[in-house]
């Protein structure tokens, strides 16, 4: 297979996108079912409206302040205790357990229980982003540390780095940073889940409020209008993330 | 040249003195597990300006022991003295160069050579110049900005010797520095190593397993003897400086030290074998 430029692949991937949405609006036109499948002039009309209206905005600035509020609570829970169980033994096999079976627990199945504890507010839709997000930091965290070479810290140490903190600093954390991003990575993808999940089972709002309240009225051009800027902005933050990961990367 | 060191030797204070260096390890985490004994007792004056190299068969503590006089790690009896001074962590008299080159893979050659001088807080400007200087000394000023990993095993090295360099540490610890390059460029860095210490009056203390390379390199080679580490023997190497390996292997001295080096080691793994075969 002959290699692509990037460009190439650019224009390769706007090429797919335009053919895609043009089958598309003359199936749906065809077919002609609009609530079923509205056509992409009637969902681009619809995220026009949702532009102009500002609910799109107010509700993207909403969504992308719990992502972050979110994502910063899971980063500094998932360092503290990735530390913890990458220095004792002990603290991992008592605490390991619990991590694992929250990564694999879908976080809409934790929701009724987040909503008894916090009720609707801000405090619990940031709990159900930190569910969903913590447990890829907090294994990387764990993971990265627990490989640190063992031979750079003695380097460190016999040129003048002294204490356990300069050297998590100078060393460890430095050298696990390519791990870590994946797992923010990780954590990122997740993070989006949780918090359309959080915006849709707990009080509606932001984008995750948006798709739900038009899919009850049968607003089906609204909800593929509101759901493509969730997917935009999951994509952007992954991606963003992957970048800065691949120039940490030294090999 | 060989004088020379004779006479530094003889006036001032001893670069490193051990006396009576013990450490136990214990094997596992477990409390109760079996402990072993890594180096029982050892005394040991290094010369200024010294070529000492430390041979011994594998498990003999002769990592350990330098490790040690790095301040790595503590004994659990005995001092180390530096230069007339009780030493309990590292210092900026002695640099150490690893065996596995021990670069940071995410720092650049001179970022790596500069690392040990932002650590002791030198002026920025200082530092750079000092660290272009020792990359010069090693031959790399063409390879500055480049990562460890596009660098071949013996310039990784030379990265590591320059920024033991740039430190200006009197003493030099190096530990298999050699062991992991490739056998011509090994005989090259030799005579660099051997070139740069006689120029900067280093002491060196340098570890192998290559009983060539102990004579060769060394004013006196140290045989360890193996579980619990103690001094075998210390054998005086007399062959005239500057030395080549070429010139060398054939002179009478390098032919004696390394027939005598060579039989006592073998005694010492024979009788390990018998005693495993126990």
């Amino acid at each position: 297979m002959k290699t692509l430029s990037r460009l190439e692949t650019r224009r390769d991937q706007l090429i797919g996108v335009a053919l895609f949405l043009s089958v598309w609006e003359v199936a749906a036109q065809l077919f002609d079912k609009p609530l079923l499948l509205p056509p992409v002039s009637a969902i681009l009309t619809a995220l026009w409206d949702l532009i102009i209206s500002g609910e799109l905005i107010t509700a993207l600035g909403e969504s992308i302040f719990l992502l972050i509020v979110g994502l910063l609570v899971a980063i500094v829970i998932g360092f503290v205790f990735g530390t913890i169980i990458a220095r004792s033994k002990t603290a991992y096999w008592m605490l390991n357990p619990y991590f694992s079976a929250l990564f694999v627990t879908p976080t809409i199945a934790l929701v009724p229980l987040v909503l008894v504890w916090f009720g609707f507010g801000f405090t619990g839709r940031v709990l159900v982003v930190v569910l969903a997000a913590v447990v890829p930091i907090l294994f990387s965290v764990a993971s990265g540390l627990r490989d640190a070479p063992g031979d750079l810290i003695d380097v460190a140490r016999s040129f003048g780095v002294k204490g356990e903190i300069p050297l998590l600093f100078t060393v460890r954390l430095r050298a696990a940073l390519p791990v870590l991003m994946a797992g923010l990575r990780l954590a990122a993808g997740r993070a989006v889940v949780g918090m359309a999940v959080a915006e849709t089972y707990l009080r509606l709002g932001g984008i995750g409020g948006l798709i739900k309240s038009y899919g009850a009225v049968f607003r089906t051009d609204y909800v593929f209008a509101s759901i493509l800027p969730l997917s935009l902005l999951g994509i952007l933050l992954v991606s963003g993330i992957g970048r800065i990961e691949r120039r940490l990367k030294w090999s | 040249m060989e004088n020379t060191h004779i006479t530094n030797s003889s006036t001032g204070t001893s670069a490193i003195e051990l006396s009576g260096i013990r450490k136990t390890f214990t094997l596992s985490e477990d409390k109760n597990a079996q402990q072993v004994l890594a180096l029982d007792g050892i005394d040991l004056s290094i010369n200024q300006g010294e070529f000492l190299t430390i041979i011994g068969p594998s498990g003999c503590g002769k990592t350990t022991l330098l490790r040690i006089m790095a301040s790595l790690i503590l004994p659990d009896e005995g001092r180390v003295i530096v230069e007339g001074e009780a030493v309990s962590e590292p210092d900026i008299k002695r640099a150490m160069v690893f065996q596995t080159f021990g670069l940071f893979p995410w720092k650049t050659v001179l970022d790596n050579v500069v690392f040990p001088l932002i650590v002791r807080k030198y002026p920025a400007q200082q530092t750079r110049e000092i660290a272009i200087q020792h990359i010069k000394q090693v031959g790399l000023e063409k390879f500055q900005n480049a990562y460890p990993h596009q660098l071949s095993g013996g310039m990784q090295q030379r990265v590591g010797l320059a920024r033991a360099l740039s430190t200006g540490a009197d003493i030099l610890l190096m530990d298999e520095p050699f062991g992991a390059i490739d056998a011509q460029t090994r005989e090259l860095m030799q005579e660099e190593l051997m070139r740069i210490c006689q120029e900067e009056q280093k002491t060196v203390v340098f570890i192998t397993h290559d009983l060539n390379e102990a004579v060769m390199l060394a004013d006196r080679v140290l045989l360890m003897s193996r579980g619990p580490g103690q001094v075998r023997e210390i054998i005086s190497v007399n062959l005239p400086r500057p030395r080549t390996e070429y010139d060398v292997r054939a002179h009478q001295e390098f032919v004696r030290v390394r027939g005598h080096l060579w039989r006592e080691l073998r005694n010492d793994l024979i009788e390990q074998r018998t005693e495993e075969m126990v």
